[in-house]
């Protein structure tokens, strides 16, 4: 809300240079967002005599001008009728742009060069008359800027006012926090209504049929009012705190709203069916059309004000145009009212409207305030639009709450603070505020909030009053006396951790991708119908297309990832990211959150170098680096093989795999698949991995006690079988290992060999096994026999051949 | 550049191996003996043939110039069944008035030899030391890279270091969340002004993306009894998005509940945090604000890192930084979780975790945290 110090002191005197205010005000929790200079716009008018007129070569009306501008002599082209020589004006130089008017350039003006403009006080802002150029007092100092030369000066004060001070949301507001930082009081607008004539309740009559939404309705009723532009105090007022002027009476009810807080709503009285106010409920379906020229349909919980027939405003949100006020206007119903909050902003989101009406009422006004608004109003028409006063107010007004006081203590107050306020500074400090404090003993008091703080509705909320206006600073800073936490998580331990710590030393660099992603995702992955990842979760409300599903999958954000990098030319990733992904139990549930880890790598296999050939990376670095991470968390004979890579849609077939830990799928592995990956337009390999965490933790080890190193020596035994080309080596480790013979150490595959003398059919593998007894030096003899007996078995099996 | 492997052995403390590893023999200089049976048990010994073996060593010694040389004539003389080795072994066969001085003579030879070969090898070291002009260490090595956090992930690590360290535990809760935890139990009811302070992802009337780690309090406490202290990491969305805001963003929540838990507890905590992240000299500052949530509630600045209060475009000219909410839980969010407000009191603080990131980094754009590019990655 933009607030004028000048405007501001008319209720308060300020004491303070406007920076301190600003600082105090800040500091009382009404935080000056930023200080503006509101004649900052004329730092480039300045005081100038006219020394010389000729006439314009081509133009009657116009004509040159040489103006003394203090510093130098300026030729400027002038229409203005009052220009004479020897006449102080306002010069404006170029750079000055005029309020609601053109920027100021040097320039040709038909013809002849123009380094300024002799201004109105109109075109400058500063006060009604457009009709000639502004003639200055001739004590003026020639040069001098004209805000110093005029003495204007003013700043205005934006400040972000919390949803809590609807109290603040007006001049009188602001005026009663400064007049409380100070130390000094407020003056009120004195009103002084004349004498009406006739009696408003013969005119007409308010009828409020749903008082729940509509705890008050005050009105007053001038007759014989001229609608017209208002004066200039008027407008500049409005102006100064970025309202736009736009007659007469609309302005008048936007003063009174900025000066004290009550939306006020003018209706052309002559344009109301059967002359009444009836306060109500829509018609569900009902159409109306709000002074925008917006039609609107209605809701049935939305509060109307009607006339004796129809709506003639959404209440506390616009009016409309079939009762605004017109040029031939003239009786007028001004309306005073307090609306329930909730259904105001109900109705207000419903339109997406945020008027200053509605701003107010959803965060409450002062239900006490609406006969002191409404009465400022009138007194200010009957000056200004020269109206006629019907005797009599209208104050409908079916429930009164009462506030109730709250019973506060001060002792308490000083525990939950940390601090030893006296009680009688806390009753001192309530009172600079509005509250009504009633001492009941040395601790407690009955304190009553003033009418306008309708936030405060518990004791706590009174304590931070006190914090407050003493000051959060004058806090004595101290430590929380606390049994010390259980420290029940260990963070370093924690999975996530491990993770993060494991894939970074592996060479992988984190990335954090959005937790939404395109709808078309699971398309992109070809994820089967009967897919879990097919379940994806909605955004009702999302910013783009493109973010409007929760990711089943790290992979899709992933590969949008690796597209803008590799539009950067970086195609050399190794990456990785751990997040949660959302499986959806419907759309009125909350979905499943399941922390994955994807590793992606892509392009070269390590960094060019002097001692390595350039080479790409495969699927078996990739692997390499999800059998470390298994290693390095004591996960051993995790089983790779391609009978379980059946939900691996987005990978190419043959070249994919779930990775398995003891009997269950933690995750996948292998190559991306090319239509995959031409969706996000990548032409290069891509090798990826996603594992779910909470899985692959389930299968860490409790680590056990430590083994004993061997004593004896082990002994190596290869052998190099000739076998199918299809078959998984894994099958021939895993049968060495079912057959738990209980001197094989190891079982390691340290040759696979294609083509030369083979078919094309087959491949030889060569595995070297280790064993080694723990009772005993082996002999060689007991070795060969099982090896001899293992090598059968594998031959028989596989129904391979020896080279 | 020769980068063969040979030359780079180290000048070893001299060691005569009398025993080649390999087992080789030396062919060419048992010819020299021109006898085969030398070797032999059977061959007579007599007692000049000493003077010839070192007669022969010697000058075998004077033409050799590598290191291998000299192992294999050790192996030779003095090995197991090198020359002079044999001769000792075969001395018996000379009559018995020769065999004191033979032996003699034969142990002085050996250690002739034996001198003369160290001598040698230690030559030979010499000469190829200073001969070895090494290797070009200026040369990259095998480096093993490592991989890089991303700085969303190192503040928060350092953040929830920082408050573990105070005795906190962490805390984590569901990113979608139920309005009723997301706003009803943190005292914000529907339709009510406070929402705006929050745009917010709605994936049902009844479900949104939660907008801060706040229902992570709440969850928490309708689990654990008082005392309380915990601090929660995580992501959290709001549907806005430009140069200072993304739709998803990190916050980090903090809870202290307990008895006489009060203001200046909440300050002291907050003061402790930021003087470990930044440094002692940051100042902060609390002022008056509103959270519906916390009551007193408290925005705190801190004196701007960037030109240390001067006043720069990193704090708009005002020497302060926004960088934690904060306040004294509300008796509302204590009743909805059932504790005892006339028992305990607590404060919560949160912050934004790209901000920091964004101070500690000097980084001007948040929209770098999720472009994922690698070298802003790597940089981390
Ligand atoms: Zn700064």
């Amino acid at each position: 809300m933009k607030i004028s110090l000048n405007w501001l002191k008319s209720y308060v005197p300020i004491q303070m240079d406007v920076d301190a205010l600003a600082d105090a005000l800040t500091m009382a929790g009404l935080e000056v967002e930023a200080l503006v200079d509101r004649y900052e716009y004329l730092k480039n008018v300045v005081v100038g005599r006219v020394i010389g007129i000729t006439s314009h070569p081509n133009s009657d009306k116009l004509r040159c001008c040489v103006v003394d501008s203090g510093k130098a002599h300026v030729a400027v082209v002038c229409g203005a009728p009052n220009v004479q020589i020897d006449c102080l004006t306002a010069l404006a130089l170029p750079g000055t742009q005029l309020p609601d008017g053109p920027l100021i350039e040097a320039g040709v003006i038909r013809g002849a060069g123009s380094e300024g403009m002799l201004c109105s006080e109109g075109e400058l802002g500063l006060g009604p008359d457009h009709s000639g150029i502004m003639i200055l007092d001739a004590s003026l100092m020639v040069g001098d800027s004209l805000a110093t030369a005029l003495s204007l000066s003013d700043w205005v004060l934006e400040i972000g006012l919390t949803p809590n001070r609807s109290d603040c949301l007006s001049l009188i507001g602001i005026a009663r926090e400064v007049a409380a930082i100070q130390g000094n009081s407020l003056s009120y607008p004195v009103i002084k209504l004349p004498q009406g004539k006739g009696d408003i309740h013969q005119m007409t009559s308010v009828s409020i049929l749903a008082p729940g939404h509509c705890p008050r309705y005050a009105a007053r009723i001038l007759t014989g009012a001229g609608v017209q532009p208002s004066p200039f105090w008027l407008q500049d007022r409005l102006i100064s705190v970025g309202i736009r002027p736009v007659n007469n009476v609309v302005d008048i009810t936007n003063f009174v709203m900025m000066e004290t807080g009550q939306p006020l709503h003018a209706f052309d009285f002559d344009r109301l069916a059967g002359q009444r106010i009836v306060v109500r409920t829509a018609a569900a379906g009902e159409s109306f059309i709000t002074i925008d020229h917006k039609s609107r349909t209605l809701t049935a919980d939305m509060l109307m004000i009607c006339d004796g027939e129809k709506p003639v405003a959404v209440a506390g949100v616009m009016g409309g145009c079939n009762s605004e006020i017109e040029a031939d206007t003239q009786s007028i119903l001004i309306e005073s009212a307090c609306f329930e909050p909730a259904g105001i902003r109900k109705t207000a989101k419903y339109f997406g409207l945020n008027t200053d009406a509605s701003h107010r009422f959803e965060r409450g006004v002062d239900p006490e305030g609406a006969v002191f608004a409404v009465d400022r109003a009138a007194a200010l028409m009957v000056d200004i639009c020269g109206g006629i006063l019907v005797e009599g107010l209208i104050d409908e007004r079916p429930i009164i709450q009462k506030r109730q006081p709250l019973v506060f203590s001060a002792d308490a107050a000083n525990r939950l603070l940390g601090t030893q306020i006296d009680s009688a500074d806390m009753d001192r400090m309530l009172e600079s505020v509005g509250f009504t404090v009633e001492p009941m003993n040395p601790d407690q008091r009955k304190v009553t909030p003033p009418s306008f703080r309708v936030d405060v509705s518990r004791p706590v909320d009174l304590v931070e009053e006190i914090a407050r206006i003493s000051g959060y600073d004058r806090i004595p800073t101290t430590f929380p006396v606390i049994s010390a936490g259980s420290t029940r998580s260990t963070p370093s331990q924690s999975p996530r951790e491990q993770i993060l710590r494991l894939m970074t030393g592996l060479g992988f660099s984190e990335t954090i991708t959005y937790s939404f992603v395109h709808p078309s995702s699971c398309n992109y992955l070809r994820l089967e119908p009967g897919d879990l990842r097919m379940r994806a979760l909605g955004v009702l409300n999302p910013l783009s297309e493109d973010q409007a599903i929760m990711r089943t999958s790290l992979i899709p954000g992933m590969l949008e990832t690796v597209h803008r990098n590799f539009s950067m030319q970086s195609r050399n990733l190794k990456l990785f990211e751990a997040g949660n992904v959302f499986i959806s139990n419907g759309q009125d549930a909350l979905p499943d959150e399941i922390e994955m880890l994807c590793g992606l790598w892509t392009g070269a296999r390590q960094e060019v170098s002097w001692h390595m050939p350039d080479t790409a990376c495969d699927f078996y670095d990739i692997k390499g680096v999800v059998e470390s991470l298994l290693a390095a968390l004591h996960i051993h004979h995790a089983r790779f093989s391609r009978d379980t890579a059946q939900s691996c849609s987005y990978l190419k077939p043959g070249y994919a795999s779930g990775i398995q830990c003891n009997g269950q799928v933690v995750g996948h592995i292998g190559q991306m698949h090319s239509e995959t990956l031409e969706y996000f337009n990548i032409k290069q390999a891509i090798y990826v991995f996603e594992l779910d965490i909470r899985k692959l933790f389930a299968a860490v080890p409790n680590f056990q006690q430590a083994a004993a190193i061997p004593r004896y020596p082990a002994v190596a035994r290869d052998i190099t079988l000739i076998l199918p080309k299809a078959l998984e080596s894994g099958q021939i480790i895993e049968m060495v290992q079912a057959m738990r013979d209980p001197i094989v150490e190891r079982i390691l595959l340290f040759d696979v060999f294609e083509g030369g003398h083979l078919p094309s059919d087959k491949k030889s593998l060569s595995f070297r096994l280790i064993y080694r007894s723990a009772a005993g030096t082996l002999e060689d003899e007991a070795v060969n026999t099982h090896h001899r007996g293992i090598s059968d078995k594998l031959i028989q099996h596989f129904d391979a051949k020896l080279p | 550049m020769g980068m063969s492997g040979s030359k780079c052995q180290p000048l070893r403390s001299i060691s005569i191996q009398r025993e080649p590893a390999n087992g080789a023999k030396s062919h060419r200089l048992i010819h020299r003996i021109s006898d085969p049976a030398f070797l032999t048990a059977e061959h007579k010994i007599v007692e000049q043939e000493i003077e010839q073996i070192l007669h022969q060593a010697k000058s075998e010694l004077q033409s050799v110039s590598q290191t291998a040389q000299i192992q294999a004539l050790s192996v030779q003389y003095l090995g197991r069944k090198g020359l002079v080795t044999q001769y000792l072994r075969n001395i018996s066969q000379l009559p018995p008035e020769q065999r004191p001085m033979a032996g003699k003579r034969a142990n002085e030879i050996k250690m002739i030899l034996e001198e003369a070969l160290q001598k040698a090898l230690l030559e030979i070291e010499t000469r190829l030391a200073t001969e070895d002009v090494g290797i070009d260490v200026s040369l990259p090595g095998r480096t093993v890279f490592q991989g890089t956090l991303h700085p969303i992930t190192r503040i928060t690590r350092q953040i929830c270091e920082i408050f573990t360290a105070m005795g906190f535990d962490i805390a984590e809760g569901p990113e979608v969340e139920l309005d009723h935890y997301n706003f009803e139990s943190l005292n914000i009811p529907k339709n009510h002004p406070a929402r705006d302070m929050q745009d917010t992802f709605y994936v049902s009337e009844s479900i949104v993306l939660r907008t801060h780690t706040s229902p992570i309090q709440v969850r928490y406490m309708e689990k654990h009894a008082p005392p309380v202290k915990i601090i929660a990491p995580g992501k959290v969305y709001r549907c806005d998005s430009d140069i200072t805001h993304t739709p998803m963003f990190h916050q980090v929540e903090g809870l202290v509940v307990g008895e006489s838990i009060s203001f200046g507890d909440l300050k002291g905590i907050l003061t402790a945090f930021v003087h470990q992240m930044f440094d002692d000299q940051t100042s902060l500052r609390f002022r008056p604000s509103f959270f519906p949530f916390t009551e007193p509630s408290a925005e705190v600045d801190i004196l701007c890192v960037m030109c240390r209060g001067k006043g720069c475009r990193v704090c708009k000219q005002t020497g302060w930084l926004e960088v934690l909410g904060s306040g004294m839980v509300h008796p509302a969010v204590f009743e909805n979780v059932g504790y005892d407000t006339s028992r305990y009191s607590g404060f919560a603080f949160g912050m934004g975790i790209e901000r920091i990131a964004m101070l500690k980094f000097g980084i001007d754009d948040i929209r770098k945290y999720y472009e994922n590019d690698i070298r802003f990655l790597k940089q981390f």
